[in-house]
């Protein structure tokens, strides 16, 4: 039953000798249900008494041992349900588990499913199975022999209980590997075994099957001959280790380029510039995200980012040398040039599956094709299917296997396809799928934690709770809000001060701790909102009812009480768990006309006006201290009730009610995460908006410069200053475009646990708030449901549970609720470019634009009024002919044609229309239309008149809203209605 | 860094126990013929051994003499080889005088020590190879050579380590590895028939909700532990008990 | 010089404990529970918790009227008043002597217990407590008589017998005490031409034989380190040494017979050899045998 493993380690030039254990037991059982030698458990029977022999090559019954590399490469085969009554031997498991997390864990799903029927054999700790590795003998030698060993056993192991069986009958087991070497090994030994391709070509009823065989460099590199590789090697794991030891080689992440497909950046670990890799054998095969070993390249081949807006568009690899002549010729000797390397090897591969259509092979019959992945950062796939004809107008998923050196583009496998393209549905999908939003339907486990209706309020509620039911509260939301998370009150004292309360809705009531609901929002981490979609984080029970601050309904609610005085400074402060009954739910404009209307008289209007008042004196307070007021685009569309597609789009409406509300609610967060901070200075969560290096500031600060305006970003306060300073008289959208390029060159504010952050790091830049946290929130984020428990431990009104108090598990989940708010946030604005693509569906329009910013080969145009930004090419695509030609001027970022000089900001007309040549990415197309540029700008449309829409399809218009919030703080007030 | 799983899905450790095991524990008592009592005992592959001198008059300064009851003087110690890299001092470091204090704590709890007046009872305790758990083993060897010395003790000491892994499953005994991975530990020192704590330390905080059932599998352990020792103990006396052939005395059984 | 040092494996040591023939009593360990039963009285080795007599050594349950005590295998030695004992000085004080015993506290021997240079009918005055150190000094060994037990457990000795008194030309072997049978005698002229003194407390001294005409009147202080003890006699010595520890080991009762049939069952041997486990345990075995026929008899 005992044994000791002894390794050598060996560690700064000495040698270290560790000493394991290792206890090898009888008791592990094979998990068949044949063996009348083991004493099973019921639910350790997993494996099949009588499995149904399915392959032609192997025509009885048989289980199935499968090799680490079969795992690894062929994972997508094995999620498949066609191969059942596996035995994984832990060998595997563990090398799976070493080599790649990602794999490991699809296998354990599959291990997980019942119907699969995997057993997962303990060989290591098996006192039959247990293989000792003998001297020489390389590990991967010793864990092939492990598994051979595993299989001989299993085989007489079964043999002795199947005795009485008839020789055909008896269960075989066969070990797939792709190793020829333990194949050869095995054959010897007399084993069952095959090779992986072998066995599935020869599964009966089921086709598809064969497609998802991941394809090896082996098979490629022999159907490609003697062609040249196109990429150089890679280097190998040892010299890529030694040379980032020793400091020849820096390791990174890299970040492909989405604009231009042969240009990316390696963000290198304490290094604040990030290196530049160009050209094809500068990116050597890196696909975005993988974690690469780059090369430095010597100072005087330092170049710069290609300005080029570049994507590949052919098809084989001839012409692609050219377009890469042509950057890296380009060159411009003026510009600071970046550090610039070469990727020489990979570390990790950070490969995953990726969305796109299928570009069909033009030789009919062929089953080679091209796939085209909807993220523009990732390079084309090459797959093998037989179904090409139906997958060609459907919305797939691929997943990439290997990237041989004389390919290029990447081997890959079909997955699975989602829909039929240009379908709402199928694109609503994409765009989750691509930006990683947990988006399946509850699962009963998780619905089985609402409570049960109809909800009362017991008595025992009452006494635990302040019962606030007499205050005169109301909520202030968008029109057609059904997520209410927050409500106000405001009474005047009889001192003269305020009593000012937000309440928050008790999310934290229903979802406890450690439950499903609690796993899965975790999970979600936020409500996603798409144009014609909501993602709830929590089922809809609680999100639209019970926790939803509905106009008089008794609700419970966590309040943060204020005593202000009429300045708005502020008396005390306090903290409880209450219920409340919200007089009513107002919209922000129904609030503004009961403010504006002097003759309204009654509590919740001399409430609201004094919230208003107080709120003003709050905010001009706020930004007196240097927040700053960031502007971006927002835009609401109008969509069709009936058909959900966009009718209209219109810029968003600000009202003072708006700001209002965000005022009290900045203030409420303020002071929780204050009081969470002192009562858990280890483990509150927190919000900070890290102040960023001015060096980020620098093309904004050149382009005002252009333009006459100092601006200062030495301090928040001084750049808010001079954001207000600059105005031009002349145009009136120009101020808010600074501001939006100002709020580009932020960093994104991100949650983190206080025990893992030096504490002159939480500072909120935007908000200029030393402490700042999400409280107000909870039904659509769960950073809030957090600080919910963390406050309520600290006001005595819950119990503490072992992970909220566990900074490491706190900074893991923040890291997950960054992550999850980043894709929320991409995955909203992908869905307005959808709904705006939707919209301009046969449209052709005349709208006015500002330059935004001046690119070498283009100009970034913002429509204001749809919030646009599209790219209108100045220079000449490529086989195009083109008779005008622009002058681009780096340094004062101009672009001249003749007389017309294109600066920063200023104002043109273009002509919008989408161009649908292109299925996977329709895109807007925008041509000028004034300045008029003889030869490159179209006529105006003034003639055609841009459809109306009909008065009466007005009415039953349903409103939807959305907006595309800025990286930095704001109080969201995006909700939509969802019908 | 992936932390590494504590126990895999299968249910068993990185050394291929399950959660509620111990790690194989052998004994041997009286190993030595100088000290009055004394013990070596391995558990898993943390290896010590024990000594314990007295009760004997007080050596040196006569003044910690104490009046009513024997003095307990414990040393621990570990061998330089006794880990992976060279000790610099086996003895005397801020760690060793913490642990001697400890093995002092559980001790004094446990010795008769009121039989004894103005004696004292040196218990020496050294790590030959340490491999998690060293306090714990340090314990129960002592416990066996306070035992052979013929010392009376209200009960045996038994000490047992236990952690959380996963976030919820107690595991017991906790080797080097797993201490090492960096969940929280509980070491506790018990009596266990009387279910009495004598000392209980964690390297880090444990949430409440976790406490009781740790400090239970720790306790479990201590159990378990009890029984070994017990056996060993028994099997001892009787060895060299029919070797005096039981001193030719009046015995009763009752 | 070369020395002979055997060092072994442990897993290549021997067995060295003699399965004696006796039935097994039942043992106690610590904290197990005597009896519930009240009007008993504890002993030795027992405690009282919550009613129950519980046991606080390993070892035997001995009994004597309504007396229970646990005597465990091994423990110090407790005087019992006439025990003869071996024991150090540790330390003169004013008028006493503190001796090592090998019991739990320090024995005393006062400087009227002692019989002086000089004859009994002397006074003692302060002369002769300016002179204690010449008589017995620090590290000096003798053997004495328990007198008395004092509340706090230590022992009384005397020497005033010609029998007792300060020791040298000879050597110590230290055993546990309960390997000592107790019997009539503890002083020993053995036949093999060497004197011993089984002291009660486990400790015991071998020299050469003196004549008894020799001894006389000496029982007291003098030293004789002048003469040199024949090398035959220092050999008996050691072999008697040896075979002592090797009956120790073996956890065999120690008395004069058992200490003679080793002493006669080692002659095959030399007395290096009887260092080495396997001489050893063949000494002890064939003692055992001796004793066990002796007892048939």
């Amino acid at each position: 039953m005992w044994t000791t493993k002894t390794f050598l380690k060996k560690r700064k030039g000495s040698v270290l000798k560790i000493v394991r254990e290792h206890y090898l037991r009888d008791d592990i059982w094979c998990g068949s249900d044949i063996c009348t030698i083991c004493a099973h458990q019921n639910e350790e029977l997993v494996l099949e008494k009588n499995p149904q022999p399915k392959n032609k090559k192997f025509p009885f019954p048989h289980y199935i041992v499968l090799d680490t590399c079969v795992v690894l490469n062929q994972i997508n085969v094995l999620e498949e349900d066609a191969l059942c009554n596996v035995i994984v031997v832990q060998t595997v498991l563990e090398e799976v588990k070493h080599r790649s997390s990602s794999v490991y864990k699809r296998l354990l799903d599959i291990v997980g499913n019942p119907n699969r029927k995997f057993y997962v054999f303990v060989n290591e700790h098996h006192k039959d199975t247990y293989v000792e590795r003998e001297p020489g003998e390389k590990v991967n030698d010793r864990n092939d022999r492990a598994i051979r060993v595993s299989v001989a056993w299993y085989e007489s192991h079964l043999m002795s209980s199947q005795a009485d069986r008839r020789k055909r009958d008896r269960v075989k087991v066969i070990l797939l590997t792709d190793d020829v070497d333990s194949k050869q090994k095995a054959e010897n030994e007399g084993l069952h075994v095959a090779t992986i391709s072998d066995y599935v070509r020869n599964v009966e009823d089921c086709p598809g099957l064969e497609d998802r065989l991941s394809q090896h460099n082996t098979t490629y590199e022999l159907q490609a001959g003697g062609r040249e590789p196109l990429f150089p090697a890679h280097f190998t794991p040892s010299q890529i280790h030694q040379g980032i030891k020793s400091g020849k080689l820096l390791q990174g992440s890299f970040l492909a380029s989405r604009e231009n497909f042969l240009e990316g950046q390696v963000n290198v670990e304490g290094q604040d510039k990030m290196i530049l890799v160009q050209g094809r054998v500068g990116l050597n095969r890196a696909v975005d995200g993988d974690i690469v070993a780059v090369k430095l390249l010597p100072e005087e081949e330092w170049s710069v980012p290609s300005h080029m807006v570049l994507q590949d568009e052919g098809d084989d690899s001839e012409d692609v040398l050219e377009e890469e002549n042509a950057i890296l010729k380009s060159k411009d000797e003026r510009v600071a040039k970046l550090p610039t390397g070469h990727i020489v090897g990979i570390i990790r591969r950070k490969w995953r599956q990726y969305c796109g259509i299928l570009q069909k092979n033009p030789i009919e019959g062929s089953v080679r094709h091209i796939f085209v992945p909807a993220e523009r950062k990732v390079p084309k796939v090459r797959i093998e299917t037989q179904q090409a004809d139906i997958l060609s107008s459907q919305r797939i998923i691929v997943t990439i296997d290997s990237w041989p050196r004389n390919s290029r583009y990447p081997l890959g496998h079909f997955v699975r396809a989602l829909g039929t393209i240009g379908d709402k549905d199928t694109e609503n999908e994409v765009l989750l799928l691509e930006h990683d939003v947990p988006h399946s339907k509850f699962s009963e486990a998780v619905l089985s934690c609402l409570p049960k209706l109809p909800w009362v309020i017991t008595e025992k509620d009452v006494q635990s709770r302040v019962d606030l039911r007499h205050v005169d509260i109301c909520s202030v939301d968008p029109p057609g809000c059904t997520d209410i998370d927050d409500a106000l009150h405001c009474k005047e004292l009889e001192n003269g001060n305020y009593d000012v309360g937000v309440h928050i809705a008790d999310v934290s009531h229903f979802i406890r701790p450690g439950t499903a609901i609690d796993k899965e929002a975790a999970l979600r981490a936020t409500t996603v909102y798409l144009v014609d979609k909501r993602i709830d984080m929590v089922p809809e029970l609680l999100s639209s009812n019970l926790c939803s601050l509905r106009g008089n309904e008794e609700r419970f609610a966590f309040s943060c009480i204020w005593e202000l005085t009429s300045e708005a400074e502020i008396v005390s402060t306090r903290f409880c768990k209450s219920i409340i009954r919200s007089r009513q739910a107002m919209t922000y404009e129904e609030a503004q006309i009961k403010i504006d209307d002097l003759t309204q008289n009654d509590t919740l209007s001399k409430s609201l006006r004094g919230l208003n008042s107080l709120a003003k004196i709050l905010k001009k307070r706020r930004i007196e201290n240097g927040a700053l007021v960031l502007a971006s685009p927002e835009i609401r569309f109008q969509v069709d009730s009936e058909t959900q597609d966009p009718i209209e789009v219109e810029a968003k409406k600000l009202r003072e009610t708006n700001s209002m509300v965000e005022e009290f609610m900045l203030l409420a967060n303020i002071y929780v995460a204050i009081k969470i901070l002192e009562d858990f200075p280890e483990c509150a969560m927190l919000r900070r908006h890290p102040k960023l290096p001015v060096s980020n500031f620098e093309p904004f600060i050149k382009a005002g410069r252009n333009l006459g305006f100092e601006i200062n970003s030495e301090s928040g306060k001084a750049l808010a200053l001079s954001l207000d300073n600059a105005v031009r008289p002349d145009n009136a959208y120009f101020n808010t475009m600074l501001r939006i390029l100002a709020t580009r060159c932020m960093m994104q504010a991100v949650y983190f646990a206080s025990g893992m952050v030096q504490r002159d790091e939480f500072f909120h830049y935007g908000l200029a708030a030393p402490v700042y946290t999400h409280f107000t929130s909870p039904i659509r984020r769960y950073a809030d449901v957090i600080v919910h428990r963390l406050l309520a431990v600290s006001i005595g009104a819950d119990v503490t549970y072992p992970d909220l108090l566990d900074k490491r598990k706190s900074h893991s989940l923040c890291h997950n609720l960054n992550y999850r708010n980043r894709m929320a946030q991409y995955a909203g604005r992908a869905s307005v470019a959808l709904h705006t693509h939707l919209f301009f569906r046969g449209k052709v329009q005349d709208e006015q634009g500002y330059v935004l910013c001046v690119r070498k080969n283009a100009l970034q145009i913002l429509i204001p009024k749809y919030g646009l930004e599209g790219t209108l090419y100045v220079s000449p695509h490529k086989g195009a002919k083109q008779n005008v030609t622009f002058v681009y001027s780096e340094e004062k970022q101009t672009q001249k044609c003749g007389d017309v000089i294109f600066r920063p900001f200023d104002p043109v007309t273009v002509q919008l229309s989408l161009d649908r040549s292109n299925v996977q990415h329709e895109k807007i197309v925008l041509k000028l239309v004034h300045p008029q540029i003889p030869g490159f700008s179209v006529p105006s449309l003034s003639s055609v008149k841009r459809k109306e829409s009909d008065e009466n399809l007005q009415e039953e218009m349903e409103i939807s809203e959305v907006s595309v919030s800025p990286p930095i703080e704001k109080i969201s007030t995006k909700k939509q209605k969802v019908k | 860094m992936a932390r590494m799983d504590l126990i895999s899905f299968k249910g068993l450790r990185l050394d291929g126990r399950r959660a509620n095991e111990l790690r194989q524990i052998r004994c041997k008592m009286g190993v030595f013929s100088q000290p009055d009592g004394s013990a070596y005992l391995e558990q898993g592959n943390t290896k010590v051994l024990a000594a314990v001198y007295g009760p004997h008059e007080i050596r040196g300064s006569r003044s910690k003499a104490l009046h009513d009851k024997a003095l307990v003087n414990c040393q621990y110690s570990m061998a330089t080889f006794s880990t992976g890299e060279r000790k610099r001092r086996p003895r005397g470091d801020r760690k060793s005088q913490e642990m001697s204090m400890h093995l002092r704590q559980a001790f004094q709890a446990a010795i008769r020590v009121e039989v004894y007046p103005r004696s004292q009872i040196d218990i020496f305790v050294e790590v030959l190879q340490a491999d998690g758990g060293n306090y714990c083993a340090c314990v129960n060897a002592a416990t066996l050579a306070l035992v052979d010395a013929g010392i009376p003790m209200t009960e045996y000491v038994v000490a047992c380590t236990a952690s959380l892994a996963n976030g919820d499953v107690p595991l017991v005994d906790v080797s080097n590895l797993e201490e090492n991975s960096g969940g929280p530990n509980l070491t506790v020192a018990a009596l266990p028939l009387s279910g009495q704590v004598a000392l209980m330390e964690m390297s880090q905080r444990f949430h409440l909700d976790h406490l009781p059932k740790v400090v239970e599998c720790a306790l479990q352990g201590c159990r378990d532990i009890h029984q070994i020792l017990d056996q060993a103990v028994r099997r001892h006396t009787e060895m060299s008990g029919s070797a005096l052939g039981w001193g030719n005395r009046a015995q009763v059984d009752l | 010089m070369t020395q002979n040092v055997h060092i072994r494996l442990a897993s290549q040591r021997i067995d060295n404990t003699i399965v004696g023939t006796s039935e097994v009593p039942r043992l106690y360990t610590p904290g197990e529970i005597i009896t519930c039963r009240s009007g008993f009285m504890r002993g030795h080795g027992t405690y009282m918790e919550e009613d129950a007599l519980t046991a606080s050594v390993a070892g035997v349950v001995e009994q004597v009227n309504k007396l229970i005590s646990v005597r465990p295998i091994k423990n110090r030695y407790n005087g019992e008043i006439g025990d003869v004992v071996v024991g150090r000085i540790t330390e003169v004080q004013q008028k006493r002597w503190k001796v090592d015993t090998n019991s739990r506290l320090d024995s005393v021997l006062l400087l009227s217990s002692v019989n002086l240079p000089g004859g009994e009918l002397r006074r003692r005055g302060t002369e002769d407590e300016q002179m204690m150190r010449k008589y017995l000094q620090e590290g000096d060994l003798i053997s004495a008589e328990v007198q008395k037990i004092y509340d706090d457990g230590s022992l009384s000795l005397y020497t005033r017998s010609l029998k007792y008194g300060k020791l040298c030309q000879g050597v110590l072997v230290k055993v546990f005490p309960s390997l000592v049978k107790r019997r009539k005698t503890h002083f020993h002229n053995l036949p093999c031409g060497a004197s011993m003194i089984l002291g009660n407390n486990g400790f015991i001294w071998i020299c050469p034989t003196v004549s008894e005409d020799e001894e006389n009147g000496l029982g007291g202080f003098t030293e004789n380190l002048l003469e040199v003890v024949p090398r035959t006699d220092r050999e008996v010595i050691a072999r008697l040494r040896n075979c002592i520890l090797a009956l120790a080991n073996c956890k065999m009762m120690l008395c004069d017979t058992s200490i003679l049939y080793a002493f006669e069952e080692s002659q095959k041997y030399e007395v290096l050899e009887l260092l080495r486990p396997e001489p050893m345990l063949d000494v002890c075995v064939l003692t055992q045998q001796r004793l066990y026929m002796q007892e048939d008899e």
